[in-house]
């Protein structure tokens, strides 16, 4: 009997559907966190309610793992007596499961980029709603709404989900998705890997949002020690819980994308043709990988300090404050540049498509991605220059600080150099391009006073910060992910996302973003301070119109929310390439088959090579013709007519 | 969407022998990688409080070291483990995937007793220990467990490695003992270099 004959010979029924699975994972995991819990708290005789916590995450981790079978193949891969079959490998990346494939613990990239992007646009929803309660606080002088404790809460939840959010929100949807397609690879180097990355990731979401349960974490998304270990509520220990599972995710989906860009790459895509996405993705995650570690560490400190009484961070014990705050922004800042890197790598490959030009550069860009990574490790005792440390630390960062200007106005430079005399086709990818470059002009030219120390002294802990990381973060980054959830939606989900309704996404987005944090610039060069839950009368008209103008970010997340859901509900198919683009992922039918490509490709040209304004696509040319020799698993691309 | 041969799906799941080779060296690296960041994250924060000596209540009198021999038998074992690994992985590399048995048990036995030393000494030093912790046994007790983790990770890896040895399947996989090999032989100077380090904090 033949492999596939084989794999779809099995008759699925509710158990083998349900174990292991997602619900499975669950059940498991909240039997495993009560034993641990009541085990724990018999122990310590109830005395040690941070040890018991820990005991409830730590049993809810290893038995959601067992119950979702992410140890089965660990334990084959030991004791097995033979290696899985091609047929039962197809099986576990959900080859004839349907949708409930994406409630498993799939191996198929395809898969797992759809469960990140799922996630991440929750985890946005959710990190949004938590911005627009913190803008309802404050649109009048006076706590009205919240108390200070709920109030610094929120803020903390919103910033840590939205961090972590934008720091997936590249690498995780479409570094799964589109990266191995676009180094003509069939599946990530560790497909098993790679879906023990995304469930770590899901596993922390109920071990962060506990904290609600918790009694909160009143230290913003810095999580601060020694505030963190003064922390009365065990909120604190979700939060490091949290950080410490996230970060093990992150080192993971690092490793398995480095690994699949170094040896999974096909024939010809040699490194000088690789598409800039993928070189900001795996500039992005080697950065992760090597500032995640210390951040990891950092929480591991204070979950001791807490759980043990161990005095890393309490000075009558001879701990530091000032440890803590090297830990985490030797991780903080960088993780700047992991979010930003991936984004930006985005709005190149998507400006090159749209003017269809040779991306102005190439080579330029690499380079100069490559010195944001090196310089943003160097970097983060600027985080530091009023917190004590010795005043000759601080030229020496001032100037690496802004030595980073240098290769980030590279970036802008070939940004401007491939647009110039493009013949631009304004889609709405594009218009979040346009947008990230002028919120990143802001954000970046606001940067450059906090990076010098007069400058900081004055402006530091005030609302100018607040608006400038979201100039970058927000206005920028997320613009950047933006620009790659349009261009590649139609790849990844079949089907082609209503472009009215995406130009109004943007346009209330973009004018609602820079209403509202123009505003606080603006406050806080009046001299608002953050970290207040009520805000002072001179403050109060600057707030108001923030406030007011967040109204149109919401209604932006409503209609990207009701694009998406009409789309997915009756949207227009798409074709097998939207965008008469170059890249390798363009080439594969959509939906893209399970291993991608029937005969992998051979590369033979960089992907930016246009001669021609007019999408191949629409000259019906097949798209395999754009340098790349290769066919793709049905006869030929679908052709719009 | 055609459904491809069978003999055309084997194809296109079977990676080509180097890809194997290169993704399992390229992981074992990047592991390595992540997890001597983390160990350095300790020593410099170990070295930072010690020179910092908040308060001068950095060690006071009353802190003590871990135990000496103890730590000197786990060394022993770990230096050990390492040669009797090294030994079973040249002949397993060297005679297609036949290396000899005797020396990887040999290894991941001296792994676990490492382990169980190790443990041991933890859970002594915490006895002795009064909480609060000051920072110097903070930092002790992070590096002596983190050492032991570390052990029960490499014996893990060798359990899972007995296992293939038992059903005969390194042969034609020899690369999963050299990618092997890179993580055992950094968990022994790994913990070499922490054990060190605590034993030199003042």
């Amino acid at each position: 009997m033949s492999s596939t004959t084989v794999a779809t010979a099995r008759r699925p029924n509710l158990i083998n559907s349900l174990f292991p699975s997602v619900v499975s994972g669950i059940v498991l995991g909240v039997i495993g966190a009560a034993i641990a819990g009541v085990i724990v708290n018999a122990a310590t005789h109830g005395g040690n309610q941070d040890a018991t916590v820990s005991a409830v995450f730590t049993g809810w981790l290893l038995f959601f793992f067992v119950g979702i079978g992410a140890f089965n193949g660990v334990v084959k891969w030991g004791f097995a007596r033979r290696d899985a079959t091609p047929a039962e490998e197809l099986q576990l990346a959900g080859q004839g499961q349907g949708l409930w494939r994406y409630f498993r613990f799939t191996t198929d990239h395809k898969v797992v980029g759809m469960q990140y992007l799922a996630t991440v646009l929750v985890l946005f929803f959710v990190g949004s709603m938590g911005a627009f309660l913190i803008r309802l606080e404050q649109s009048t002088p006076g706590a009205i709404y919240f108390n200070p404790a709920t109030y610094n809460t929120i803020v903390g939840m919103h910033g840590i989900l939205m961090i972590v959010a934008a720091i997936i929100m590249v690498s995780g949807p479409f570094g799964n998705f589109i990266l191995p397609i676009m180094i003509g690879a069939r599946d990530m180097a560790f497909p098993r890997l790679n879906a023990l990355s995304y469930w770590l990731l899901f596993s922390a979401i109920p071990i962060f949002l506990s904290t609600l349960a918790l009694g909160g974490f009143q230290t913003g998304w810095t999580g601060y020690a020694p505030l963190a270990v003064q922390g009365l509520t065990p909120g604190m220990d979700a939060y490091c819980f949290t950080i410490i599972v996230f970060g093990v995710s992150i080192t993971l989906a690092a490793m398995n994308i480095v690994t699949t860009v170094l040896v999974m790459r096909t024939k010809g895509m040699t490194w000088g043709r690789l598409p800039i996405f993928v070189w900001g993705v795996v500039l992005s995650v080697i950065l992760g990988l090597t500032a995640f570690p210390t951040f990891i560490m950092s929480q591991v400190m204070v979950l001791m300090d807490r759980v043990f009484q161990t005095s890393f961070f309490v000075a009558s014990y001879g701990g530091s404050n000032w440890l803590y705050e090297h830990l985490f922004w030797f991780m903080g800042h960088p993780e700047v540049y992991v979010i930003a890197l991936p984004a930006m790598a985005v709005a190149a490959e998507v400006t090159a498509v749209f003017t269809r030009k040779p991306l102005f550069g190439y080579r330029l860009l690499i380079g100069s991605l490559v010195g944001i990574s090196v310089l943003s490790v160097i970097v983060w005792g600027h985080h530091l220059y009023l917190s004590g440390s010795e005043n000759g630390l601080a030229a020496p960062f001032m100037l690496d600080t802004e030595l980073i200007s240098i290769p980030t106005g590279v970036f802008f430079l070939v940004l401007i150099g491939t647009l110039w005399r493009g013949r631009i086709w304004v889609t709405v990818p594009m218009l979040f391009v346009m947008g990230m470059l002028v919120n990143f002009v802001i954000g970046g030219i606001t940067g450059i006073f906090l990076a010098d120390l007069p400058t900081n002294e004055i402006l530091h802990g005030g609302m100018f910060v607040t608006a400038h990381f979201h100039f970058t973060l927000v206005g920028s980054m997320v613009f950047g992910f933006f620009a790659g959830f349009y261009y590649w939606f139609p790849k990844m989900l079949g089907r082609r996302l209503d472009t009215t309704l995406g130009q109004f996404h943007f346009w209330l987005f973009e004018i609602g973003f820079l209403g509202t944090f123009l505003s606080l610039f603006y406050a806080g060069l009046l001299g608002e301070p953050r970290w207040s839950a009520n805000i002072a009368p001179p403050f109060a008209t600057a707030n108001l119109i923030a406030s007011l103008f967040t109204i149109l970010i919401a209604a932006s997340v409503f209609v990207l929310v009701y694009n998406v859901v009409i789309t997915l509900v009756r949207g227009e198919l798409a074709t097998s390439n939207e965008w008469g683009a170059k890249t390798l992922e363009w080439t594969v039918p959509t939906p893209v088959p399970l291993e991608n490509f029937e005969h992998l490709p051979e590369v033979k040209s960089l992907p930016y090579d246009y001669g021609s304004p007019v999408p191949a696509a629409e000259r019906g040319v097949p798209a395999t013709e754009g340098g790349v020799a290769g066919a793709p698993l049905q006869a030929k691309p679908q052709v719009e007519s | 969407m055609s459904t491809p041969s069978p003999s055309l799906e084997h194809e296109m799941h079977e990676l080509a022998p180097h890809i194997r080779v290169a993704r399992a060296r390229a992981c074992a690296l990047l592991l390595i990688l992540a997890d001597a960041l983390s160990v350095l994250a300790i020593l410099a924060g170990g070295g930072y409080l010690s020179a910092l000596n908040t308060e001068n209540q950095f060690r006071t009198a009353a802190n003590h070291p871990p135990a000496f021999l103890p730590g000197l038998v786990v060394a022993i074992a770990l230096v050990l483990s390492g040669l009797a690994y090294y030994w079973w992985e040249r002949r397993v590399l060297r005679n297609g995937g036949a290396g000899q048995r005797t020396f990887f048990v040999l290894a991941w036995v001296l792994m676990i007793v490492a382990l169980v030393v190790q443990t041991w000494i933890s859970i002594i030093l915490n006895r002795a220990y009064t909480t609060p912790y000051s920072a110097y046994e903070s930092v002790i007790t992070l590096l002596m467990w983190f050492m032991a983790f570390k052990h029960l990770l490499a014996a893990i890896l060798g359990l899972l490695l007995f296992g293939r040895i038992m059903r005969g399947r390194i042969a034609g996989h020899e690369y999963l003992a050299e990618a092997s090999g890179y993580w055992w032989y950094y968990t022994v100077v790994a913990s070499l270099l922490m054990w060190l380090f605590a034993l030199g904090l003042t």
